[in-house]
């Protein structure tokens, strides 16, 4: 969706744990839900 | 409502901001997500900068993920945050640029957007400030900022490409988009991608 969007290539970091052990973690685990950062730049 | 979205942006917005407006008045409160110190520890945020924080510009603190893990925004940089909520990533940004940089954090709830701004007075961050707007609408001229930072916001709002497109607007040529969010592994079935309980939890 971010190339679609006119971006260039996306660089993106490792899965987080983010909902682990929070009240939220079940639905995270139904659907392997993880937290990642994601960067890509606007071509020049 | 358009017709390829799952949800009316709308009312996912109205549900959006009851369930940070709760963040922001009642941190400590449980909430389906964690907030605060434990996740900014959680994510691999710098431990000593977190620490020097006081309370309130961290407690807030509701992201998915860490912006800044995969590159260090530089010394005076403009940088925009989408979705600032109470703040936290943009004081964070606050420290990378510095005082030669400038961070324009945006929200929609009023509550979140009061307690920013108290809180950037508090820690004299005059490069700081924030401004109500939508990641659909983002309140900056074009081609203003060499960075946008997000975390753990695109997810919740209904048309992604819109706020993609807005984003880029708002970028600079060779500017960066750093952000933060969930995204799922397995399928989610078509009947739960139109719940929309479950987009916000």
């Amino acid at each position: 969706m971010l190339e679609d969007s006119g971006f260039g290539p996306v660089e993106i970091g490792p899965a987080v744990d983010t909902f682990g052990g929070a009240k939220g973690e079940d639905k995270a685990r139904a659907f392997d839900v993880y937290g990642y950062a994601f960067l890509a730049r606007k071509p020049s | 409502m358009a017709e390829d979205l799952l949800v009316d942006p709308a009312t996912l917005r109205e549900q959006v901001r009851d369930k940070y407006r709760d963040v922001a008045v009642a941190p400590h409160a449980e909430h389906h997500f964690h907030t605060g110190r434990p996740l900014a520890a959680r994510l691999d945020y710098d431990q000593t900068v977190v620490d020097a924080f006081p309370d309130r510009a961290v407690e807030s603190f509701a992201g998915v993920g860490n912006p800044f893990s995969l590159r260090r925004l530089a010394p005076g940089e403009r940088v925009v945050d989408v979705g600032s909520g109470a703040g936290f990533d943009s004081f964070i940004a606050a420290g990378h640029v510095g005082v030669t940089g400038e961070v324009v954090g945006i929200d929609m709830t009023p509550e979140m957007l009061t307690k920013s701004r108290q809180t950037a007075e508090a820690l004299g961050f005059a490069q700081v400030s924030f401004r109500e707007g939508l990641a659909e609408a983002i309140p900056v001229e074009d081609g203003w900022a060499d960075a946008v930072i997000s975390n753990g916001v695109i997810n919740l709002c209904a048309d992604k490409q819109a706020v993609f497109a807005e984003i880029r607007r708002v970028l600079r040529p060779g500017g960066v988009l750093q952000f933060a969010d969930i995204a799922n592994g397995r399928p989610v079935p078509p009947e739960a991608l139109s719940d929309i309980d479950l987009w916000t939890g």
